[in-house]
């Protein structure tokens, strides 16, 4: 065991392990740059290494871009990676108040803690957790999918109807595309633009980011609290959060390991069902959703603990546990390394080199985390308003672009987020849509082939819900669906604060027509899905036509209550109707010049035309000058590094 | 260094377009691969990556275009570059099926397909400790017990399915395909007991070694990596059958240029070297190159697969 310690920590693992936690962090916070995509564009770096030198690469670069995820959830309510879903519930409000820097610190102390229960998971217990990830079955995950979906319940602030409406909407939006189940074309309306689906990513990079720039133009106001004086990383204060919180920490990164360790779940859902069940054991008066560090707790150590967990079937059984070991398995293959059960019983050196690799990156991602987050904290808070915007704009255009090096998926991107912008006014919040939207594949997928299995073997019953396994899962998520009903049950009336504003007086009339527009909006949606269904085959259809009947009943109830209760749910609309417009417009503006200027000439005018609806200051002519040499020059370096470094084919 | 070299590569193929216009490769290529990455036609589009630098000096940059199974990538084939800079990596039955089952954007005569360099064969897996011993004691418990022979597989269309479907009429039986999303976790699915076979390829028995056994593979002959395996033409089952990848040009690519690419990747699979990783890693290798033979080839499997889809009630 020494020898492999030593050699962990030979110069150049030590070196590739602060490079790649480095590289990996930065990356992972770009929006859109997934960790899967940082560990694929190394690749051909690794075919001139020694495998466990490509390995503790790949392994660190993972680690640190689950991690980097979290700032732009911090920072700009935008998860960097789907891992970091729920690190936005939290985060960002905590940084709406002023203490993004806390919440930076605070994820990463969580991140590494996470890691490294997730690595002495892989070190200690590999071989049995991966027999006993083995008995998670099509059922399990499907109720698994289920258990993340009850979180609307808790997501839904103010509306629990309008919350499971829109997940309904982002089930169905999941849908599009042709079926991995049934190898069917659905739902594309004739388009071969939606052939390949929305691709999560940038549906989350659009549903969370654009909101945030329309509203970031609409005001002169700062867009986070800023601190009156530097309070450097406020460590002290972290470590008492984390102690405060010694229960959910190591309770999430045990959720976080276990979920990485079956093949196929990841970081996302590791993140969602920690947050839920922190959520759920919360005893403390801060309540989630609010600014509770406990939220970014869960989730940061979650989603860093799949990291070791995802490494289990990977090593163990040559299974992927997560698509980042699915580009690392295939990069040993390149290698020679035989893969698969007798890579853990023969190739020993490289996989306990590896793992010590592994636990150093995480150590490692402590000091650089903090030093890079405390970068990106300052970047964001002083940046004025006129470069914030069409840097991060531009963000989510080259991100968006990079997942599948397609120009569609950016439209898409930018429609979503409008579409994301409207109903979040209306009281229906992004997050459930989300949520709908990731889990939605999973679920179909169980639902599937359970139904299958079930049909076979004469028992679909008994497979649905009769398992074990499935039964405690069933019973977690009943409890997660009424968790946030007992004050109500006990008779309980608590007041709601803060955004969206609750107005329980009986609305004016416009506020009842408006709320009926959306819910008609849905209620339509609702109907085109069922109509389209009919003409699919019944395993392509049964799972989208169920999810519409249920949207659309929903969507009457909702009606119904809407005209008994005239209560209305919806946040109000402040600032200019014209800076709010341009931004998606001056966005798809530039998406069209596209194919006459190239993409890094169509970026860098959007960039400068974005300057404008977010410009509330007056600048001297020098400042101007600052201004927009800085802007074209940040979306003229940005474009060379993916380009060249990264490898993305730009138009 | 990337930097460095895509420098380098930009002024080679400046003075290279001046100098011939029709020269292969001139610079870089781009090697489009449908698909996300981490699949096997990544990793065989990156064992073929150093082969190609070694022999012609120049960078093969794999990238993804994935979605939709591959229709987006083969959709917008025919408007990438056409000189030779650009190769797309295709697949069977893929490219035959996904546009029988209604508008994905392409047609299979859309593709230019200039070589096929490989094909991952299809074989009935199972558990090591399994009661099926043989492929018969499988179809005897499948007689007996019909539907009750539940496999996991690769997808839905796909080679694991459409073997699946062929061999079930070939063997007068009837057992269940549970699609799965992707090998890896068709693979779990068997070894956590969800299913009791998987209709997978021969790269499974690769990787797991003794923890399966395969019980035939749909060859012509007996893959070198398992010389005790039989074939299912052995057992008296004609069925070869597998998903098989190669190489794609732009249609806007000249006679010359097409010819050029089959010559490059044919030259690739000469190599023992690449040989030997393609078979350890458990591919099988086939050289199907441009022209009257790629169009043999390929005529002959889309039969083949079409009869199969239909009798599966995937298209129409």
């Amino acid at each position: 065991m020494l020898d492999f310690w030593l050699n962990a920590l030979s110069p150049l693992n030590l070196l590739l392990a602060l490079l790649g936690v480095a590289a990996g962090t930065i990356i992972g916070s770009i929006p859109g740059l997934t960790a899967t995509m940082a560990v694929a564009v190394l690749v051909p770096l690794t075919f001139t290494m020694a495998p466990d030198s490509a390995l503790i690469l790949m392994g660190a670069i993972y680690t640190g871009a689950i991690y980097g995820g979290a700032y732009a959830a911090i920072l700009l309510n935008t998860p960097g990676t789907p891992s970091a879903i729920a690190t936005t519930f939290d985060g960002y409000p905590m940084a709406k108040r002023g203490d993004g820097d806390l919440a930076v610190s605070i994820a990463c102390l969580a991140s590494v803690a996470g890691g490294l229960v997730g690595a002495l998971a892989l070190l200690i217990f590999a071989p049995p957790l991966a027999e006993a990830a083995l008995a998670f079955g099509p059922v399990e995950y499907f109720w698994l999918a289920i258990f993340g979906l009850s979180l609307i319940a808790a997501l839904s602030t103010g509306d629990f109807l309008k919350g499971v409406i829109g997940a309904c909407f982002g089930l169905l939006i999941a849908m599009i595309g042709i079926s991995e189940t049934s190898a069917e074309v659905r739902f594309t309306f004739g388009s071969s633009t939606l052939l390949g689906g929305i691709e999560t990513v940038s549906a989350l990079i659009g549903l969370y980011c654009i909101p945030v720039l329309i509203d970031l133009v609409a005001t002169p106001n700062k867009h986070l609290q800023e601190p009156e004086d530097t309070r450097g990383f406020r460590l002290p204060e972290a470590v008492m959060a984390l102690a405060r919180n010694k229960f959910n920490l190591i309770r999430s990164s045990v959720i976080g390991t276990m979920v990485g360790a079956l093949p196929g779940a990841g970081g996302s859902i590791a993140g969602l069902v920690a947050y839920s069940e922190a959520r759920r054991s919360n005893k403390g008066d801060e309540k989630f959703g609010e600014g509770n560090p406990g939220g970014i707790i869960a989730t940061e150590s979650a989603n860093n603990a799949t990291v070791g967990g995802g490494f289990i079937p990977t090593l163990v059984l040559g299974i992927p546990g997560t698509p980042p070991d699915a580009v690392i398995l295939g990069a040993l293959l390149v290698q020679g390394v035989r893969t698969g059960p007798s890579l853990f019983s023969e190739g020993a050196d490289i996989v306990y080199t590896f793992i010590f690799g592994l636990l150093l990156a995480t150590v490692l991602m402590l000091p650089v985390g903090l030093l890079i987050g405390r970068f990106a904290y300052r970047a964001i808070v002083q940046a004025p308003k006129a470069a914030l915007v069409p840097a991060v704009a531009f963000m989510t255009v080259i991100g968006t672009f990079a997942i599948r090096n397609s120009v569609s998926d950016i439209v898409i991107m930018i429609v979503l987020g409008v579409i994301g912008w409207l109903a979040s006014k209306r009281g229906f919040s992004a997050s459930p849509i989300v949520l709908g939207l990731i889990l939605g594949r999973i679920a179909e997928q169980g639902f599937v082939q359970s139904w299958t299995i079930g049909d076979a073997i004469g028992d679909l019953w008994g497979q649905f819900f009769g398992r074990p396994l499935s039964m405690v899962i069933i019973a977690l998520t009943v409890l997660s669906f009424l968790y946030p009903f007992w004050p109500q049950i006990k008779k309980l009336v608590i007041k709601s604060s803060g955004e969206p504003v609750l107005d329980r007086d009986p609305a004016p009339r416009n506020a009842v027509l408006r709320d009926l527009a959306s819910l008609v909006v849905f209620g339509g949606i609702a109907l085109i899905a069922i109509s389209q269904s009919a003409s699919l085959n019944q395993e392509a259809a049964v799972f989208p036509r169920t999810i519409a009947i249920a949207m659309f009943a929903l969507t009457a109830l909702a009606v119904i209550k809407l005209f008994i209760t005239r209560h209305v749910t919806e946040v109000a609309v402040e600032g200019s109707w014209l800076r709010m417009t341009a931004v998606p417009v001056m966005m798809l503006g530039a998406i069209a010049l596209l194919p006459i200027f190239g993409f890094q000439s169509s970026a860098i005018l959007m960039g400068l035309a974005l300057i404008l609806p977010a410009q509330h200051e007056a600048y001297s002519a020098k400042g101007w000058v600052i201004l927009v040499t800085g802007v074209a020059a940040i979306i003229f370096c940005f474009t060379l590094l993916f380009k060249e470094v990264l490898g993305v084919p730009l138009p | 260094m990337k930097f460095r070299t895509s420098i380098i590569a930009a002024a080679l193929s400046a003075v290279a377009s001046i100098a011939a216009a029709e020269d292969f490769p001139a610079g870089s290529v781009d090697y489009v691969i449908p698909f996300g990455p981490g699949g096997e036609s990544d990793i065989t589009a990156r064992f073929q990556q150093p082969f190609f630098e070694k022999l012609y000096g120049q960078q093969l940059v794999v990238s993804y275009k994935p979605g939709g199974g591959g229709a987006v990538g083969w959709s917008q084939l025919n408007s990438m570059a056409g000189d030779g800079s650009v190769i797309m990596g295709i697949n069977l039955p893929h490219i035959v099926i996904k546009p029988q089952q209604g508008d994905v954007g392409f047609k299979t005569e859309d593709v230019t397909a200039v070589y096929m360099f490989h094909y991952t064969p299809d074989a009935i897996v199972v558990k090591a400790d399994s009661d099926f011993k043989s492929l018969q004691d499988l179809i005897d418990h499948a007689k007996a017990n019909p539907k009750q022979v539940i496999f996991s597989g690769s997808g839905k269309g796909t080679a694991n399915h459409l073997a699946q479907v062929q061999f079930d009429a070939l063997a007068g039986i009837e057992t269940t395909y549970v699609a799965f999303k992707g090998t890896g976790a068709a693979v779990a699915a068997l070894l956590g007991n969800q299913v009791k076979a998987e209709w997978g390829y021969t790269t499974v028995g690769a990787k797991q070694g003794d923890k399966v056994r395969m019980l035939a593979v749909a060859m012509e002959e007996r893959h070198p990596a398992f010389p005790d395996v039989p074939t299912f033409r052995e057992l008296g089952f004609d069925l070869v059958s597998g998903a098989y990848r190669g190489v794609a040009v732009p249609n806007s690519a000249s006679e010359e240029t097409r010819k050029q690419v089959s010559d490059a990747i044919a030259a690739i699979n000469a190599d023992p070297d690449f040989q030997k990783q393609m078979l350890d890693g458990g591919f099988a290798l086939l050289d199907v190159g441009y022209g009257d033979s790629m169009n043999a080839f390929l005529t002959e499997k889309a039969e083949g697969y079409i009869g199969a889809a239909k009798a599966a009630g995937i298209i129409e």
